[in-house]
């Protein structure tokens, strides 16, 4: 089956700033794909190229297996992270709206933005104006919006910036149920929480090249088992240990990634020495230590 | 197309729907109305009444000849008023005739002017007449129909008396110093039409008609605009229409809803003159209805509008507030107070080449060239040179515009310098 977003090389420059350059990927259909990075590396630059709203400099965008067109956007449901309303329309109207720009019928939108205001427990706002509804309220609506057209890819944009936990929770269930319904969903973020919990694929970017592609579970084991969380009481100088790579203390625990032929049971060994024990755990590399350890190592 | 219609009926049918429209659509024909007609009521409510005036002269007959012009004038005015209005009445002066020239008694004529015993005195001694001086002391001195009736009364009763000393009968003077009328009218289509009076307020009403209403649905496109950043709804509506359909659905929603404002107002404006025109259609003939300059108002005023507001959208879509476009708006407002300023001199000659010129250049063309097929009859070639050049302007600043508002309507930060604003210009797509 073809690619459902596939990016050639594309690259964009604003004025002396390249803000994406030469990156290439392709989404596989279905499935949760996260494109992570820091904050400026191109995440939202190359998102808007996916879907036309700027075009590359050079390089090719495809979406569902053809070269880009406006005519595909309408299997293409965008969640922007700059994400407003129009204040003074009525919710209902908005809805049929964004709707209608998205090919529905008007009686079709309507039907539709009912059902999903339903379900969503607004069905009491819907001729409301949208200022007159709360914040949380408002994001909900965008989510519809979003969905309405019932897009085969799913595209948002920090979807989890600014939203309460209620909503939060919500959006992860909806995009599981997305997922469950064959849809392809991809969202960038920089919060590696989220991407570890949701995530299938993830494209790593900074400063507008992919560093890190592919499927989230091989790139986890391409790491191994290096990585060790342990708590005790005293200190095993672990910071100083020529075993240790990197060393992190989050308070509760410490996280000690090994250099590359260490061997973890001598680190105990030496450890114990030092102080008291009271966990020693070999892990996976946590995508944060992936992400750190990969954004470091292009910096 | 479908997506630029909806975009248009969204934005029309919210402004349209909106509490301020309503308000404002019916309170400028009140504004107006009320302007006209409460000081003509101010004054009918002043007019008419008596005034008491002292003649100072050293001739008595020239006092009373005075006396005499006026009551004439009041007699005169009453029977024209009478055909205009009822309610307005002419005022009706009492002589009083002194002969006593001395200085102390002007004195006491002052002192009768302040205490309210007389309404003035008019100094009509002979030193004076050598002069050709002579003062009328009131404490209503700002009353320009009062100082016209006694200045006419004096300069006919001097006149007559002269013309009376040098030897001519009464009648012959009575008839000599009739008055001739001169009225100015337009030639359209070879034969005389409207007069120069009425083409003159129709031309200057239609003109700031077009002015304010792109004066102010301009400045709605900028707004709208602006809002529309700041509320962060442009990249929602981006994944599903282009930038060129949302600048054209808000150009021509926006403008449309001037549209049905200025047809709302001109309804009103019918309705409540008709009935006037058709009763004193006996006195100003045959009433005239311009066809041909509503034409050409609709045709400039379309044309007019999508130029000023294709570069006020430019304008909200580099900046992020009301108050940075305040400083940013110059470029469109310029241009189009200018045209305005420019008008008296096209009026009063609008077929010199200066007018050509300027009712040539796009800017000024909507005012300027609305002016002149107003008051006069540029050749035809003119209009649509104008036109033809109007239209590829607009095109142009539209296709700036829409280059300008792509890029524009994405940036969030400061605002653009002009080498940043040409690289928006180049930028792909």
């Amino acid at each position: 089956m073809a690619d459902v977003v596939e990016l050639r090389g594309i690259r964009k420059s604003y004025d002396h700033f390249v803000a994406v350059d030469n990156l290439s990927l392709a989404i596989r259909t279905g499935g949760v794909y996260g494109l992570l990075g820091p904050n400026g590396a191109g995440k939202t630059s190359t998102i808007r190229m996916m879907i036309g709203i700027t075009m590359p400099d050079e390089g090719e965008v495809r979406l569902f297996g053809e070269r880009f067109h406006r005519g595909l956007l309408h299997r293409v449901g965008y969640l922007p992270e700059e994400r407003g309303l129009y204040k003074r329309m009525k919710v209902l109207d908005h809805l049929v709206l964004l709707g209608a720009l998205h090919n529905l019928s008007e009686t079709e939108a309507r039907k539709r933005s009912l059902a999903w205001c339903e379900r969503m427990q607004l069905s009491e706002w819907t001729h409301k104006k949208v200022e007159e509804l709360s914040k949380g309220m408002q994001q909900k609506i965008q989510f519809i919006a979003a969905l309405l057209h019932d897009p085969e890819l799913v595209i948002m944009d920090e979807p989890f910036a600014g939203l309460d936990p209620a909503n939060s929770v919500m959006l992860k269930d909806i995009l599981i149920e997305l997922k469950k319904a064959g849809k392809t969903i991809l969202f960038s973020t920089h919060r590696m929480d989220q991407v570890e919990r949701l995530c299938d694929s993830i494209c790593l970017i900074d400063h507008g090249h992919a560093i890190l592609e592919g499927d989230l579970k091989k790139i986890k084991a391409s790491y191994g088992k290096n990585h060790v969380q342990m708590q005790y009481e005293g200190d095993p100088g672990l910071e100083s240990c020529d075993l240790v790579q990197s060393f992190n203390n989050y308070g509760n625990y410490v996280e000690v990634r090994l250099k590359p032929g260490a061997d973890a049971q001598q680190l105990l060994r030496m450890a114990v020495d030092h102080a008291r024990i009271s966990r020693f755990e070999l892990l996976e590399p946590s995508l944060e230590e992936i992400f750190i350890d990969q954004v470091g190592r292009h910096a | 197309m479908r997506n630029i219609w909806m975009l248009i009926q969204r934005e029309y049918l919210e402004r349209v729907r909106s509490r301020s429209f309503v308000i404002f659509t019916l309170l400028m024909p009140a504004f107006m109305a009320g302007s006209v007609l409460i000081p003509e009521k101010i004054e009918q409510m002043n007019s008419g009444g008596e005034k008491r005036i002292v003649v100072v002269a050293n001739n008595p007959q020239l006092a009373a000849a005075v006396g005499r012009e006026l009551s004439a004038a009041a007699a005169k005015a009453k029977t024209d008023l009478a055909l205009e209005t009822e309610e307005l009445k002419p005022t009706v002066y009492t002589v009083q005739v002194d002969t006593d020239t001395s200085d102390a008694e002007g004195d006491r004529l002052r002192q009768q002017v302040s205490n309210g015993q007389i309404a003035g005195f008019l100094w009509l001694t002979d030193t004076a007449l050598e002069d050709h001086k002579v003062i009328y002391s009131t404490k209503e001195a700002a009353d320009f129909g009062q100082s016209v009736e006694i200045r006419n009364a004096v300069r006919t009763a001097v006149t007559k008396q002269r013309l009376s000393q040098k030897g001519m009968k009464d009648t012959d003077i009575d008839t000599m110093l009739t008055p001739i009328k001169l009225q100015t009218l337009r030639i359209e289509n070879g034969r005389e039409g409207t007069s120069g009076t009425t083409v003159f307020f129709t031309a200057f009403a239609m003109v700031m008609l077009l002015y304010s209403v792109v004066l102010i649905y301009g400045i709605a496109v900028m707004r709208s605009v602006i809002e529309e950043k700041n509320t962060r709804i442009l990249e929602v509506l981006l994944s599903a229409v282009t930038p060129r359909q949302l600048l054209a659905g808000k150009i021509l929603g926006v403008g449309a809803v001037g549209l049905t404002q200025i047809l709302i107002w001109v309804t009103f404006a019918i309705l409540f003159s008709v009935p006037g025109l058709l009763a004193s259609r006996s006195f100003l003939g045959e009433v005239h209805i311009p066809v041909g300059g509503m034409i050409a108002f609709a045709i400039f005023f379309l044309l007019g509008y999508l130029l000023y507001s294709s570069m006020y959208a430019a304008i909200g879509s580099m900046v992020n507030t009301d108050h940075e476009a305040q400083q940013m708006q110059w470029p469109a407002m310029v241009p189009l107070v200018l045209g305005v300023v420019l008008m008296n001199p096209v009026i009063q000659h609008p077929n010199s080449p200066l007018a050509f010129w300027l009712s040539i250049f796009p800017f000024f063309a909507p005012i300027l060239m609305l002016v002149r097929i107003l008051v006069s009859q540029p050749p035809l070639w003119q209009i649509a040179l104008s036109i033809a050049i109007m239209t590829a302007t607009v095109y142009g600043l539209l296709a700036l515009a829409s280059r300008i508002y792509r890029v524009g309507i994405l940036m969030y930060g400061k605002r653009p310098t002009l080498p940043e604003l040409r690289r928006w210009l180049r930028y792909a797509g």
